[in-house]
């Protein structure tokens, strides 16, 4: 398989949107708040992260209880 | 789809930015032959019959190398049916032993055992059934009477020679509504990967408009997809969507989580990582766009400098929002978004840029209490991947009230 090369016309670079964890509509990469919910993107998703951490945790102690068992 | 590709589980042919940067042709869809043992209502090269001038056994084993030495990961053969051409076997055959996958998408009349036998031998990886609807609703849209029972013998066959089985379904007026009892028949039948396309007004389809959907429908569409994904993916099964559904709105993570909730539709992929082949060698940047879009044919050029020098293999890397038109112009998408699958615009606009069967845009219109419909304006003329031509009619929502 031939190693990529590198063109001097490269096909388009997509431009990337970041997610708003509040109402999952994407929004432009560079807002601090939701175009679409107006919520705040960055506590929407510590907020968002918190949560799954807990589920993660939820599950692996769940997976040990039923090791257990 | 595109993203780092970060995760050796990912199929080949998803691209990443290397593959943008380097203006790989990760996904190569081939139609070897174009003919056919189906009559779809839908289909957009109208097969039946093979073409005059389909290339020889020697030009395409020849085009398997040319493909091979562009770089691409995944060729998938399709037609017409790819098994109706003798050669099919060798082409399968060279393809991986030129260092790339091999999928075969086929409508599975005739997929006999042995058929599949014969291309599980000659290296064949993965091989996609088109199952529209159920029953009597698959056997209408495909033209032959017991099609549908046809369709999932062949995915048994598949799946007894151990390759990987995957599903392709049209989304139209007739499919809509079955689609979650689809979803069950196919996962009992072993489908793991289930790909879904609306039905776009080419070819026989621009004959049957009253089997496409209409753009307000994408308010139905995109919450019952982003469902299934959900359900399916609790189940074992992969639902990808093509190109042509979207965009964005509150379903789009859902609908487009591939192990990654930040990935989203980024535009029309035609010619930067997706390359489309013609059974008589010419070269367009996505196969299902008409010929206006051929960037030329390898019995004239080498397929390198088509892909890398001819013009109508540039218009996605080279287009700006200045291209965009109508509703699409002025969205706020539209830097991203590039008004979505140029194929589906162009078959129902007449040109790229504007394009109506957009969730986003129909939760748009209707918030002011208004919606889309296309209207046929002009007919297709009968030739393989031709288009008619459509006009939108924005009218008040049924009870709704007008803010226009």
């Amino acid at each position: 398989m031939p190693t990529p090369r590198f063109m001097p016309e490269p096909g388009r670079i997509p431009v990337p949107l970041r997610l708003c964890r509040g109402c999952q509509h994407f929004v432009r990469i560079e807002n601090e708040a939701c175009d679409f919910c107006g919520g705040d993107l960055a506590a929407l998703e510590a907020a968002h992260q918190l949560r799954s951490a807990e589920v993660q945790d939820m599950i692996a102690r769940l997976q040990a209880a039923l090791a257990v068992h | 789809m595109t993203g780092a590709r970060t995760s050796e589980t990912l199929p080949v042919r998803y691209s990443g930015l290397d593959d943008i940067m380097g203006r790989i042709p990760v996904s190569v869809v081939w139609e070897i032959t174009l003919a056919c043992d189906l009559a779809c209502q839908h289909c957009g090269s109208r097969a039946g019959r093979r073409r005059r001038d389909e290339l020889s056994t020697a030009e395409a084993l020849d085009l398997v190398d040319q493909i091979a030495e562009l770089g691409a990961r995944s060729v998938g053969l399709i037609g017409g049916e790819a098994y109706l051409r003798k050669d099919w076997l060798q082409i399968i055959a060279a393809i991986r032993a030129a260092g790339m996958e091999c999928d075969l998408q086929t409508g599975g009349r005739n997929l006999s055992e042995d058929r599949v036998a014969q291309a599980a031998a000659a290296g064949l990886n993965a091989v996609g059934i088109s199952i529209d609807g159920i029953g009597a609703t698959h056997d209408r849209l495909r033209g032959v009477i017991g099609s549908f029972e046809m369709a999932l013998a062949a995915m048994r066959h598949v799946r007894a020679h151990g390759l990987e089985v995957g599903v392709n379904t049209q989304i139209n007026a007739l499919t809509l509504a079955q689609l979650p009892e689809l979803m069950d028949i196919i996962i009992d039948a072993g489908c793991r990967n289930w790909q879904l396309a609306i039905t776009t007004a080419m070819g026989n389809a621009a004959d049957h408009p009253d089997m496409l959907l209409q753009p307000w429908q994408m308010l139905e569409v995109m919450p019952l997809l982003a469902d299934l994904a959900r359900k399916g993916r609790e189940r074992g099964l992969f639902l990808q969507p093509a190109s042509n559904i979207g965009y964005f709105g509150p379903h789009e993570s859902a609908l487009r989580n591939v192990m990654n909730e930040e990935i989203h539709f980024h535009g029309c992929n035609a010619g930067d990582t997706v390359m489309g082949i013609e059974a008589d060698g010419t070269i367009k940047s996505c196969p299902g766009l008409p010929s206006p879009y051929a960037g030329g044919n390898v019995r004239e050029r080498r397929l390198r400098d088509i892909w890398e020098n001819a013009e109508p293999m540039a218009f996605n890397r080279r287009r700006t929002l200045d291209d965009l038109w109508g509703y699409c112009r002025g969205c706020y998408y539209a830097e991203t978004c590039m008004a979505g699958c140029t194929w589906t615009a162009h078959a129902l606009m007449g040109r790229a840029g504007n394009n109506p069967m957009c969730h986003h845009r129909a939760l748009d219109f209707q918030s002011r209490g208004l919606r889309e419909r296309l209207v046929k304006v002009k007919d297709a003329e009968g030739r393989s991947f031709d288009h008619g031509e459509f006009e939108i009619v924005v009218e008040a929502l049924a009870d709704a009230p007008v803010h226009a």
